[in-house]
């Protein structure tokens, strides 16, 4: 499986430059929806990965080598996961350099990192096996409810935090539980809609 | 052993299916599959490579069913090219390089590195910015570097120029050295398939007509050009197909053993072989 993670990864180097940047920004601007929003969109990293798949019809070249159908999904999720932890440590040491070069911006909260990874988790498992069932040309319509998604996680997380931030009882071990259920759930379903293209 | 062995392999799909196909490729040979495209020869490497399921039959590649959850392992053993490469665009062979470490146990980096070398492949450019006899030689590269003992090709060959192809073919004989190396190559170019291969298997319309060796086939069939009045004066079966000669006569391919001592007959090729089993499978 490490085979394909590095495929991604050169695959999107490139995006990952660019979302780099757009971390670094996001995390400059005051407020936890920017900073939620930047770990919540490194979700969206195995779409993209994806599409450059479908693109270069990867997939009729990884049916003819030893990659299970498992690790070829496996590997998409591991991908996000991957993604969502660079881009949640990413942010956390960007606003704790900017806290202390800078007097007046607040420093990095961890539940609401927690909790955006713990979000960013349940999109890539609503919305992945989607991606697998339809592919990514068809799948349009999941775009748009990973973009509401997005949205809506980083805005809920914004909210929770002006609310005075996520307490330490229950929601900060509902999401991880939920987030570990689903997970569950969803690499299975993809792994069978994924098996369904062999018949 | 054989080193494939489809038996009655039946696979539809809307408009085409592949109907009872049994082929077997002993070890230790080069088997080369002939069809028109649309005849089922991509579905066929497809099926025996288990990215399909036949929807009866079986496939059996180096002893291992290609359904069974054990195939995976023996995917090390087999080297593929298929009909474009499809390796993502953003990487270079170099970056393919380390995808396939990491995808293949018996990996040589060595091997891919001289393979590169010998097709003069760019190092550093991107995959999106080769042109096709390149990507096809990078496929090529890839398929030979991880120790495979059978090589599934499809339409390897096109798509490079005739200096190139004639280099490749040399580097799928010498693979072929090896007493338990198997070939299964897939060609519109039948001139490469006559050079090469030890069988060579016929699909029409999603059925084998013939896999027969190739040296037999070639001793099986002669091509005789003569009036209409002669051809009709053969016994049943020994006209295989004719087709008019451009000078008002005919020209036929006939069975050898059918045919009267003394007649004129020149000695086919593969290409005149294979083309006239097509038309005379067009005519019934």
């Amino acid at each position: 499986m490490s085979a394909l993670i590095l495929k991604d990864y050169y695959v999107i180097f490139r995006q990952m430059r660019i979302f780099l940047l757009l971390v670094l920004v996001f995390s400059c601007i005051p407020g936890a929806f920017y900073s939620t929003f930047a770990v919540v969109y490194a979700s969206m990293l195995p779409y993209t990965a994806l599409a450059y798949d479908e693109r270069s019809h990867w997939d009729q070249m990884a049916a003819m080598m030893p990659y299970s159908d498992r690790d070829l999904v496996l590997s998409k999720y591991v991908f996000g996961w991957l993604s969502t932890a660079a881009a949640a440590a990413a942010s956390f040491v960007l606003q704790t350099v900017l806290a202390a070069v800078w007097p007046g911006a607040e420093g990095p909260s961890v539940p609401v990192i927690l909790l955006s990874v713990c979000v960013a988790v349940c999109i890539l498992d609503i919305t992945l096996p989607m991606m697998f069932r339809f592919g990514v040309e068809k799948a349009r319509l999941a775009m748009f409810l990973i973009i509401f998604l997005v949205c809506a996680g980083a805005g809920a997380i914004s909210v929770i935090d002006q609310s005075g931030g996520p307490d330490f009882g229950f929601q900060m071990w509902a999401p991880p539980a939920v987030a570990v259920v689903m997970t569950a759930v969803s690499v299975p379903l993809s792994v069978r809609f994924y098996g369904r293209r062999r018949r | 052993m054989n080193a494939i062995e489809l038996s009655h392999v039946t696979k539809r799909f809307p408009g085409f299916a592949l109907q009872d196909l049994s082929l077997t490729v002993p070890s230790g040979t080069i088997c080369g599959l002939v069809g028109e495209n649309g005849a089922g020869k991509s579905t066929t490497i497809r099926l025996l490579m288990g990215a399909l399921r036949p929807d009866s039959g079986s496939c059996t590649v180096l002893g291992t069913d290609a359904a069974s959850p054990e195939f995976l392992s023996v995917k090390e053993d087999i080297g593929v090219v298929l009909d474009e490469a499809y390796f993502p665009e953003s990487l270079n062979a170099l970056q393919v390089g380390s995808v396939m470490a990491r995808t293949y146990r018996r990996w040589d980096s060595s091997q891919y590195q001289s393979c590169l070398t010998r097709f003069a492949l760019p190092e550093k450019k991107q995959f999106k910015d080769f042109s096709r006899g390149m990507k096809m030689k990078l496929a090529i590269a890839v398929a030979l570097s991880h120790s495979p003992r059978l090589l599934v090709l499809d339409e390897a060959t096109a798509g490079l120029d005739p200096f190139v192809r004639d280099e490749v073919l040399e580097i799928f004989n010498e693979f072929t050295r090896e007493e338990d190396h198997s070939i299964l190559i897939s060609s519109h170019i039948l001139s490469d398939l006559e050079k090469l291969c030890d069988y060579i298997a016929f699909l029409h319309k999603g059925r084998l007509l013939l896999c027969e060796e190739k040296d037999r086939l070639l001793e099986e069939y002669a091509v005789f050009t003569g009036t209409a009045d002669q051809a009709d004066s053969l016994q049943d079966g020994a006209v295989a197909a004719r087709e008019p000669n451009g000078y008002g006569g005919v020209r036929c391919l006939v069975r050898r053993e059918l045919m009267p001592a003394g007649w004129d007959l020149e000695k086919p090729t593969v290409e005149d072989v294979v083309l006239f089993l097509v038309k005379g499978a067009k005519e019934q």
